[in-house]
């Protein structure tokens, strides 16, 4: 008797483990013979294709770092979402590789006299993945969604959307500015078109069903795994050749596995071995290593600007000539090698968008950058009245660029004779003590570049307090300027005000590196890469 | 026997109030919710405010708490965030591919372990008694991560015999299935059969040198006979100890391995649910780990039972 029921409890046992098992997987039958269907279908394409062309595969595996925590790109700001979200949605204006705004969803606009009215025209027979055309409904539906989740809308706040006619939309903004079709085609946080009914019914924490006009639509997520995208057969390319985020996008992969994969030396033991084609991400640490690997091709791209931000308002660094004596000492150049460990990956510039960007590239203030003067520094702390009040420093060393160029900072601040303290966090806690000026006096954080400067968030005071009524002056006279040069004037003096507050200072100019297996053709790259023109060879 | 099963099963409802408190409250104590995962580095603080307001993350801790205990009277453990679903379908979701892990894992381990514990019991003193204790020394004393990565370089990128990391779950086919674990288990393996071995090994020394034992010889019986028919059954309860253990801490999860490995897991699911600050999800996992330890402890002391017919459970 007693083995029979340890014999029964046992099977019982088991049969709730297997049923446990199933049901973890029993969702991927239907995924196993939609690949085999792709499969086939790739394989009838390539009978028909002349013997001596190269054949390509149908589907592409990228290695990505971290798991994307949702499919809204609205709400997020995370390159993960955005990146992803791109392939899913469209907005209706998006950038080119010369980071001009062009139509993708919208066919063009006008505005009227006064500047205050947008009256955009749709693209007609553009279709959702659900089958649904897209219309102006829907547009009304996800932009205004979007004017009230996304942080980087707050520039046209009070803009609201109506309908005119199916393809017509009205957009109506406060103030009249140069910049109002820029804010809808940035890239972070960007204005997807979703259908009505899902832009409606979305909760707190954003929309739950994931339906665009993309090239690719979402096929699976699976948490902790994979985002599997799948070709969109009834999608609507926009015209003109493939440019950045618009023109052309042929999805020229039939299927797209965005594989998450936090290990770094996973990731790297994954490219090497061909089981992913495209790791995001690449620690710089092995850049040099692995750029002497034939098999593999680095692809460098600058993406933002490592920061140091002061807290002007609390605390000892409140004091402006102590916040100039902290800019005297900082040596950028061993802050930044620190950070990213090899020169080719840093520029040196003090700048806070890209120095190569005609209009808003600046070097103003940049004689306060990286200065490397400790006598100066000393001098200064003297001038400020300094007395050994500890400066703290808070960091999260789950970046660990932040976490390194901040132990630098802290060196360079004792030799200079500063009572430098390092706090160190989860990125959680770290986030909380950032946003609370009576909890840090320094921080170094990573920020991508924003299309506009009037988006970066050292002008914002949420991020570290900055309150000075000469930003908020800055960016009204960037924004209301009638040309680009009075704008990109403005911006000049707005940058130099910056650096001569001492309300933060870049540390100079970071890359991305994105590892390919030798021979994938068409990897793109605008503010995020771009997989839509990606052919791997068989 | 029945009445046993009931009463151990009973016991564990503290036991689990006590975990669930005490989970909740350090949760609840360090900074940082959700919210704060959410919506990544450039969020403002009241963006973060209202999200977690929205999400009822701001009322005091009590109403938290008894709310989310009334919800798991109901059978409602809460709502996974990130994951977009609820925390039993989440937790049923990743048991599986740590299941089919620990079970790979420990039959590597047992292969290995019992057979090279017994051969060193019973040549205990010569070489083979000492090369086997060293090796399983040193098995115990590698970290998991760096068998992990060595595994992994050797067999996935030098030879590529295996892929380096990964999951295809069992409807892929078990060749599929077992291609992507086979590195992992065997990560996990050897640091199990090392301690196994040792264990098997001191148990049977234990018996071996008993007076049933050399009476059994005495008899005449065959050796082969002595080892399996005598020794082995007796040191049978402590050896089924360790591997109850072994088990234990396999199918619970092992964090560092299903990370390097890329399997999604309970130790995955655990990490980034801490990472997330996703609350529901980290008290439904710590809950659910607890429940299997004290499962396959049952499980282990009805087996005593069979192997040794002296031990009668539930009587007093």
């Amino acid at each position: 008797m007693k083995k029979r029921i340890a014999a029964l409890l046992g099977t019982a046992l088991l049969a709730g483990m297997m049923t446990a098992c199933g049901g973890g997987s029993g969702e991927t039958t239907a995924e196993t013979t939609a690949a085999a269907a792709g499969g086939a279908t790739e394989a009838a394409a390539e009978t028909e294709a002349a013997p001596e062309e190269t054949s390509y595969k149908s589907e592409l595996n990228v290695a990505v770092a971290a798991n994307p925590p949702s499919m809204d790109p609205h709400g997020i700001n995370s390159n993960i979402v955005g990146s992803i979200g791109m392939h899913i949605y469209e907005p209706l204006f998006s950038l080119n590789e010369n980071y001009e705004a062009v139509p993708v969803l919208a066919e063009g606009y006008t505005v009227s006299d006064d500047g205050l009215e947008y009256t955009i025209t749709l693209r007609q027979g553009v279709k959702f993945h659900n089958g649904q055309e897209m219309k102006a409904d829907d547009v009304v539906a996800s932009m205004n969604l979007w004017l009230e989740r996304c942080s980087k809308a707050e520039l046209i706040k009070g803009s609201t959307f109506e309908k005119v006619d199916d393809y017509t939309v009205k957009m109506t903004v406060p103030e009249a500015s140069s910049d109002i079709i820029m804010v809808l085609a940035a890239p972070i946080q960007f204005a997807a078109i979703y259908p009505q009914s899902v832009a409606e019914a979305a909760g707190p924490d954003g929309i739950s069903e994931y339906i665009g006009t993309g090239p690719y639509e979402l096929a699976e997520w699976k948490q902790d795994q994979y985002v599997k995208l799948t070709r969109f057969a009834d999608y609507q390319s926009p015209e003109g050749e493939s440019s950045g985020l618009v023109g052309a996008k042929p999805a020229s992969t039939e299927t797209i596995y965005f594989r998450v994969v936090t290990d770094n030396s996973t990731r790297i033991a994954g490219l090497q071995t061909g089981q992913y084609d495209i790791i995001e991400d690449l620690p710089l640490e092995y850049y040099e290593q692995l750029s002497s690997d034939p098999s593999l091709t680095m692809d460098v791209e600058t993406g933002g600007t490592l920061n140091l931000f002061f807290n002007t308002t609390q605390g000892p660094l409140a004091n402006q000539t102590l916040r100039q004596a902290v800019m005297a000492a900082l040596n950028c150049d061993d802050i930044m090698l620190a950070a990213y460990g090899d020169p080719n990956l840093y520029m040196l510039d003090a700048g806070w968008c890209p120095p190569d960007d005609a209009v808003w590239g600046s070097d103003a203030g940049s004689e306060y950058y990286s200065q490397n003067d400790p006598e100066k520094a000393k001098e200064l702390m003297e001038e400020a009245g300094y007395n050994g009040e500890p400066i703290v420093l808070v960091t999260t060393p789950d970046y660990s660029e932040m976490y390194n160029a901040t132990l630098v900072v802290q060196e360079e601040l004792k030799q200079a004779g500063f009572n430098a303290e390092v706090e160190q966090y989860d990125f959680s806690t770290f986030m909380e003590h950032r946003a609370d000026p009576a909890q840090f006096d320094l921080f170094i954080t990573s920020n991508s570049y924003n299309p506009l400067p009037v988006q970066l968030s050292v002008l914002s005071q949420a991020w570290a307090g900055l309150d000075a009524p000469e930003v908020a002056e800055g960016i009204a006279a960037i924004r209301g300027a009638a040309t680009t040069e009075e704008a990109s004037a403005a911006w000049d003096e707005l940058q130099g005000f910056l650096y001569e507050y001492g309300a933060a200072s870049v540390l100079g100019h970071y890359t991305g590196v994105y590892g390919l297996r030798t021979g994938v053709e068409g990897f793109d790259y605008l503010r995020y890469p771009i997989y839509w023109n990606v052919k791997v060879p068989e | 026997m029945l009445s046993y099963i009931l009463k151990r099963i009973l016991s564990l409802l503290p036991v689990l109030f006590v975990v669930s408190v005490v989970i909740f409250l350090v949760v609840y104590l360090i900074p940082g919710g959700p919210a704060t995962a959410m919506l990544g580095l450039e969020a403002s603080a009241e963006q973060i405010a209202e999200l977690n307001a929205q999400l009822g993350f701001d009322r005091p801790f009590l109403v938290q708490y008894v709310d989310w205990l009334a919800g798991v009277f109901h059978g409602d453990w809460g709502q996974s965030y990130f994951l977009d679903m609820p925390v039993l379908t989440a937790i049923a979701e990743y048991f599986g591919p740590t299941l089919s892990l620990a079970i790979l894992a420990q039959v590597l381990s047992l292969i290995f372990a019992i057979p090279m514990g017994m051969l060193a019991a019973y040549k205990r003193g010569t070489a083979v008694d000492l090369a086997t204790v060293s090796i399983s020394l040193l098995g115990t004393a590698v970290p998991g991560f760096l068998l992990s990565m060595f595994l992994m370089l050797f067999f996935g990128v030098y030879l590529r015999w295996l892929p380096v990391a990964g999951y295809a779950p069992l409807e892929q086919g078990l060749w599929e299935h077992l291609r992507y674990l086979i590195l992992p288990a065997l990560s996990l393996g050897i640091v199990q059969a090392a301690y196994i071995t040792r264990m098997t090994r001191s148990a049977l020394l234990e018996v071996l040198y008993k007076n049933y034992i050399r009476t059994a010889r005495a008899k005449g019986l065959r050796e082969s006979a002595i080892m399996f028919g005598q020794a082995l059954k007796n040191a049978a309860p402590t050896i089924l100890t360790v591997v109850g253990q072994s088990f234990g801490s396999l199918v619970t999860g092992t964090i560092v391995t299903e990370v390097i490995f890329n399997i999604p897991g309970l130790g995955m699911l655990t990490m980034s649910s801490i990472n997330q600050r996703d609350v529901f999800v980290i008290q439904g996992v710590v809950l659910f780990i607890t429940v299997i330890y004290v499962l396959v402890n049952l499980v282990v002391d009805i087996l005593y039972g069979l192997v040794d017919p002296r031990i009668q459970l539930g009587r007093k």
